[in-house]
């Protein structure tokens, strides 16, 4: 190991020496230019104590890697298509499976006036819509009480179409803009939430449905000075199989789930000044969830906000900083309260994760970074819905604390 | 492990140690071009900053733009940091966020100023900026209608041109239009003649020379036009206020 180590790293500063470079590609097709752009990303990440992110962290893990594909053309003056394909592996999520990342012609009828049809981005706060790409900014992981990474799927991106604009506001007032979408979800079954039902023996084939939301967020006058809020609803059903916890002795039987409420709430602040990005997020999201073909009801409010630093200290070097502040109830109902406990006190480790991170990352050029991530984690908010840690992966129960260095380094062209 | 993570970090900290390098310095100023298919001839700075963060493909004419950067250098960093207000790692990332989620194109990069009023010159609704001293010829320079950066001079010594007599006799007339680099003392640099009767031309050019404007924070380009009439005993030239290009 520490051979590889220091061969990678005498590797990474011998490829820092010489003249390397990565460039976007671009080529004709039917008279138009198609650009073509991707990025490749791999991580490490080794934990104090518990398992994180459904990898072997402890033990240290590289099994972090994502990469992204795609192919974009401006058709006419107002029209442009494109599509990305996405591919993942994070410990037990993902594992190789390509997706449809987006795809979708954008029709900008006036400059301040368009509509997307396709697979698009959901536009939800500062980064749902670019979670992924970390390159765009100091932080290896994004703050995971609003951006839990192995949920990503949840949020990342709908079939169906977005209406956005901008307006410049008269006397100086700065300028709204705003998305307004509808259209279906499909999560990957290597999600999270899949991989979270697994423990309970429960195998989600489908999980997905109508999701619908509008962000409305207004550049102030304060230059430099963002605001917005977001709001997302949804109508989510999961189908799949599994062993009833009410009765085994079925076996395994078909199973589903759907919502009876599902929504996001969010908030957000950016302030850049010259070198410093400041952010800071709230989210709130509420579901009430008939689960186990009908039988329970599973409501779950979960809330998150951060606030993050970053400073640009030279032209290849940034360093940053968050706080994370994750809670989590949930009750049920029906017959799946004689079995699960009440979570309401976010007090106690299981209901929350606060985490406190301090990173650098590395231009070593400019198609080419590093990032090393040091999180100090309290709580492990893993007892009624999936945030980061997972009992499969913890076969001996909790520690309260965890700490992480995250290292990881992204080639994009 | 610890070892592990104790080499990493000897890693981490090498890296950054030789990673450590001053900014650079913003010098040097630069005008903007564009492709002749657009109509206007001023652009304002709110407008140009929509156009290369990608905001806005089309002027308030409906006019089709696209913009074209410079790789590097103290041409981009002015031009960032006087029409953007962001810095080159900024724009990129602002690009990238754009290409990765399907709602913008990376735009055409060139590393010179040729390559820059070349690409202009033969692209459609294309905007660029390059040097003062690059010459401009096949494309249209744009004036900002709102700088901040570049305030008006003033003439405070003008020469009048010389009528020649040969044009006089003849009764030929017209207005000469130059292109005037002043240094930021108010002396004239350069004087190139833009359109006009080239006898006219170098007439004006000769005056123009001698001309002296006010002091400025940083050396400008303005268009001076001046009209000749035979009719007139002096030239009462420039016609209009000097314009900034």
């Amino acid at each position: 190991m520490r051979r590889r180590i220091v061969g990678l790293a005498f590797f990474c500063v011998s490829l820092c020496a010489k003249s390397v470079t990565l460039q976007a590609q671009e080529f004709k097709l039917f008279d138009r230019t198609v650009q073509v752009h991707g990025y490749v990303s791999q991580g490490f990440v080794f934990t104090s104590d518990n398992n994180w992110l459904t990898m072997d962290t402890s033990s240290g893990s590289a099994a972090m890697t994502d990469m992204a594909l795609n192919a974009s053309s401006q058709v006419n003056d107002k029209l442009r298509v494109g599509a990305q394909v996405y591919d993942r592996n994070l410990g037990q999520l993902g594992q190789y499976h390509p997706s449809l990342d987006w795809a979708f012609g954008d029709y900008r009828f006036k400059s301040w006036f368009g509509i997307r049809a396709g697979k698009v981005k959901t536009t939800l706060g500062l980064h749902t819509d670019t979670q992924d790409l970390d390159f765009l900014r100091v932080f290896a992981l994004l703050p995971q009480s609003i951006y839990p990474v192995d949920l990503r799927d949840a949020t990342i991106a709908h079939l169906g179409g977005d209406v956005y604009s901008n307006i410049s506001l008269k006397h100086g007032l700065g300028e709204l803009s705003y998305t307004a979408y509808a259209g279906h979800r499909s999560d990957s079954i290597y999600s999270g939430y899949a991989y979270f039902l697994s423990q309970f023996a429960t195998y989600l084939k489908s999980y997905g449905g109508l999701q619908y939301g509008v962000d409305l967020r207004w550049r102030t006058p304060v230059k430099g000075l963002q605001v917005g809020a977001s709001r997302l609803d949804e109508d989510i059903t999961g189908k799949g199989v599994g062993v009833s916890p009410f009765n085994y002795a079925a076996g395994v039987q078909p199973y589903y789930e759907s919502s009876k409420a599902d929504w996001e709430n969010q908030v957000y602040g950016e302030y850049t000044l010259g070198k410093l990005r400041i952010d800071a997020e709230y989210r709130r999201y509420w579901r009430k969830q008939q689960v186990f073909n009908g039988t329970s009801e599973d409501l779950t409010d979960v809330r998150g906000w951060y606030v993050s630093g970053a400073y640009r200290i030279s032209k290849r070097l940034q360093f940053g900083s968050y706080y994370s502040r994750y809670t989590v109830t949930n009750r049920t109902a029906g017959l799946l309260a004689t079995l699960a406990i009440q979570a309401t006190d976010t007090s106690l480790p299981q209901n929350h994760d606060y985490d406190k991170v301090a990173a650098v990352r590395i231009d070593l050029k400019r198609f080419w970074n590093v990032k090393l991530e040091g999180h100090f984690m309290n709580g492990y908010g893993d007892a009624p819905y999936p945030n980061g840690f997972y009992p499969q992966v913890n076969s001996h129960g909790f520690s309260t604390t965890t700490n992480a260095l995250v290292v990881k380094t992204t080639l994009s062209f | 492990m610890k070892n592990k993570i104790s080499l990493l970090l000897f890693t981490a900290g090498v890296i950054i140690v030789a990673m450590l390098r001053p900014l650079p310095v913003l010098a040097g100023d630069f005008k903007l071009i564009a492709n002749s298919s657009l109509k206007a001839d001023t652009i304002s700075t709110e407008e140009l900053k929509k156009i290369f963060l990608e905001e806005s493909s089309s002027l308030s004419d409906g006019t089709h733009v696209e913009p074209v950067l410079e790789s590097d250098g103290p041409v981009h960093q002015a031009f960032l940091q006087q029409c953007l207000g962001r810095t080159s790692d900024d724009l990129q990332t602002c690009y990238r966020a754009l290409v990765f989620t399907g709602r913008g194109s990376m735009p055409k990069e060139l590393s010179s100023d040729a390559g820059v009023v070349a690409y202009v010159a033969r692209t459609r609704g294309a905007i660029g900026y390059v040097s003062i001293a690059t010459s401009t010829q096949g494309v249209k320079t744009l004036t900002l209608s709102d700088s901040k950066f570049n305030p008006q001079r003033r003439v405070i010594r003008r020469i009048e041109p010389e009528y020649p007599e040969t044009l006089r006799r003849l009764n030929i007339s017209g207005t000469v239009r130059l292109r005037v680099t002043i240094s930021a003392r108010g002396n004239v640099e350069q004087v190139e003649l833009l359109g006009g009767n080239p006898i006219l031309g170098e007439s004006a050019i000769s005056a123009v020379r001698q001309w002296l404007y006010t002091a400025g924070h940083s050396r400008d380009l303005i268009e001076v036009s001046i009209p000749f009439d035979p009719r007139s005993k002096f030239f009462s030239g420039p016609a209009s206020h000097p314009r900034q290009v």
